[in-house]
């Protein structure tokens, strides 16, 4: 039974994660081609649609043939990892269609040799962002709270704890007891919870992608659009927060034999989270388009300014390099989202910090299972 | 306001930055008690060093059409009487200006009329 669902699980994911990606280009800014800034015109011409019907076509293959390994590793061979490795042939041939459709618009790039650069300077005081200030809080709060029960409880626990539960909450594994299998949930509790918070924090505050006299409308287009990606994704790091710690606290309730299984409200937290996360960043992809630019109707045939339309500062259309822009987050030129200013070594620093901890995480926990 | 970067061009591109806030100062454009965004906005939204925009800023602070305020930012000034020293200094650049228009080939005429043209329009905008 858990197989299965599992199974489909995984499936089901694959076809909203695989739909979305499928779709980047229809929610391109108008100007940029697969990572490449073509121009305004350029980006509606016959050539760039060629490319672009030619990413439809390679797409679709590498998801029916991702879709069609692991409905066979799930079917024929009942093999999670097999369907597993099915799923992750998605992102590989993601990656290959990107690259081609790259390199062909790279031959229609704009080649201005020093775009201007633009700002905004509008006569409102900027807002605070309340939320995901308050998403970091208690993303450190949360994780504090899980740490400390961890602590104050660990003398007590038995020698054999939960390490691995199943769909329902039942653990399925143990381990002796030791400090960095008791203490690893909280600390990724910790980590999660306080680096989305981050990340919403960053968002909120990332560099602007301003269109060349445009009297405004793509910095107010950009204002509202950060507003509720950093919103939207401070609710998803609270989510994090509460399911996490909720987690760390019941495992712990498991070992000590108080509870027979993980408290529901962390199986429920945990299927809002998805059923959030997905739809969120499908309705917001669909409605704004990439950072915000289905609200520049009026403006979107105007030049691209700066960071987003130098072809220079990015390196294979996916990293911007700009030692000179203290931008720490930058919108992606592909797709949905943002991305580092790997020019900048205080958000290479953040970004490293973040990752290795996730990393050292990782190894403790495959070191102590 | 729109600040534009004209990379470009010759004048340098903290010069840039205070000319067009200074236009738009004095055209009214940015009223006073305007905020200014802060050195990091400015400089992550125009792509360029953190210093340069200080230095716009410090600039238009010494000219007195902005005071910098905490963490960085900016407050538009409205125009106010500053010490005979200060306005001494004014008129001595100004007296300067005109003996480089004339040695550039202004005549006289030319100078007054240009004179005249600039203060007719201060005086229009502020009407306004």
């Amino acid at each position: 039974m858990e197989t299965r669902i599992t199974w489909i699980s995984l499936v089901v994911l694959l076809a909203i994660v695989g739909g979305l990606y499928f779709l980047f280009p229809r929610i391109s800014r108008r100007g940029l081609l697969f990572g490449v800034y073509v121009g305004e015109e350029a980006s509606k011409g016959e050539a760039a649609r060629r490319i672009t019907r030619s990413w439809y076509v390679g797409m679709a293959l590498w998801l029916a043939a991702s879709f069609a390994g692991a409905i066979l590793a799930g079917v024929l061979f009942r093999s999670i990892p097999g369907s597993l490795a099915a799923v992750f042939l998605f992102p590989i041939g993601f990656l290959a269609e990107y690259l081609r459709a790259y390199r062909r618009a790279r031959g229609l790039a704009c080649e201005e040799a020093e775009p201007a650069a633009a700002a905004f300077i509008g006569t409102e005081e900027q807002k605070p962002l309340l939320l995901p200030n308050l998403a970091m809080g208690l993303g450190l709060a949360g994780g504090l709270y899980a740490i400390g029960y961890a602590w104050s409880h660990y003398s007590q626990l038995p020698d054999l704890v939960p390490t691995h539960f199943g769909l329902w909450g039942q653990p399925d594994a143990w381990r002796l007891r030791s400090f960095s299998t008791v203490m690893l949930l909280p600390i990724m509790s910790l980590v999660m919870g306080v680096g989305l918070g981050g990340v919403a924090y960053l968002t909120g505050r990332a560099k602007r992608a301003i269109r060349y006299r445009d009297r405004g409308v793509s910095f107010e287009a950009q204002q509202r659009f950060r507003r509720i990606m950093a919103n939207f994704l401070a609710i998803t790091s609270l989510l994090v927060t509460g399911m996490m710690a909720i987690l760390s606290q019941s495992s712990i309730r498991v070992a000590l034999k108080e509870d027979q299984a993980l408290s529901p409200a962390m199986m429920i937290l945990a299927l809002i989270l998805l059923v959030f996360a997905l739809s969120g960043s499908i309705y917001i992809a669909l409605k704004y388009g990439q950072g915000g630019s289905r609200l520049e109707k009026s403006a979107e045939d105007l030049p691209l300014t700066d960071g987003l339309a130098d072809n220079r500062l990015w390196v294979l259309g996916m990293f911007y390099v700009n030692r000179d822009d203290p931008s720490l987050f930058v919108e992606h030129r592909f797709g949905l989202g943002y991305t580092i200013n790997f020019g900048n070594p205080k958000a290479v620093a953040l970004v490293c910090g973040f990752f290795g901890l996730i990393i050292v995480i990782t190894i403790i926990v495959v070191l102590t299972h | 306001m729109m600040v534009v970067i004209d990379r470009s061009s010759d004048e340098p591109v903290y010069e840039q930055i205070a000319r067009q806030i200074r236009d738009c100062v004095s055209s009214g454009e940015l009223p006073p008690g305007t905020p200014l965004p802060t050195v990091r906005i400015l400089a992550s939204d125009l792509g360029v060093n953190l210093n340069t925009v200080a230095r716009a800023y410090w600039l238009l602070e010494e000219e007195g059409f902005v005071r910098i305020r905490d963490r960085s930012g900016a407050e538009v000034l409205a125009p106010a009487r500053k010490p005979a020293e200060q306005r001494e200094r004014l008129c001595q650049d100004l007296r300067k200006t005109l003996a480089r228009m004339h040695q550039a080939g202004f005549s006289p005429e030319e100078l007054q009329g240009f004179a005249e043209h600039e203060i007719a329009s201060l005086a229009k905008r502020l009407q306004k």
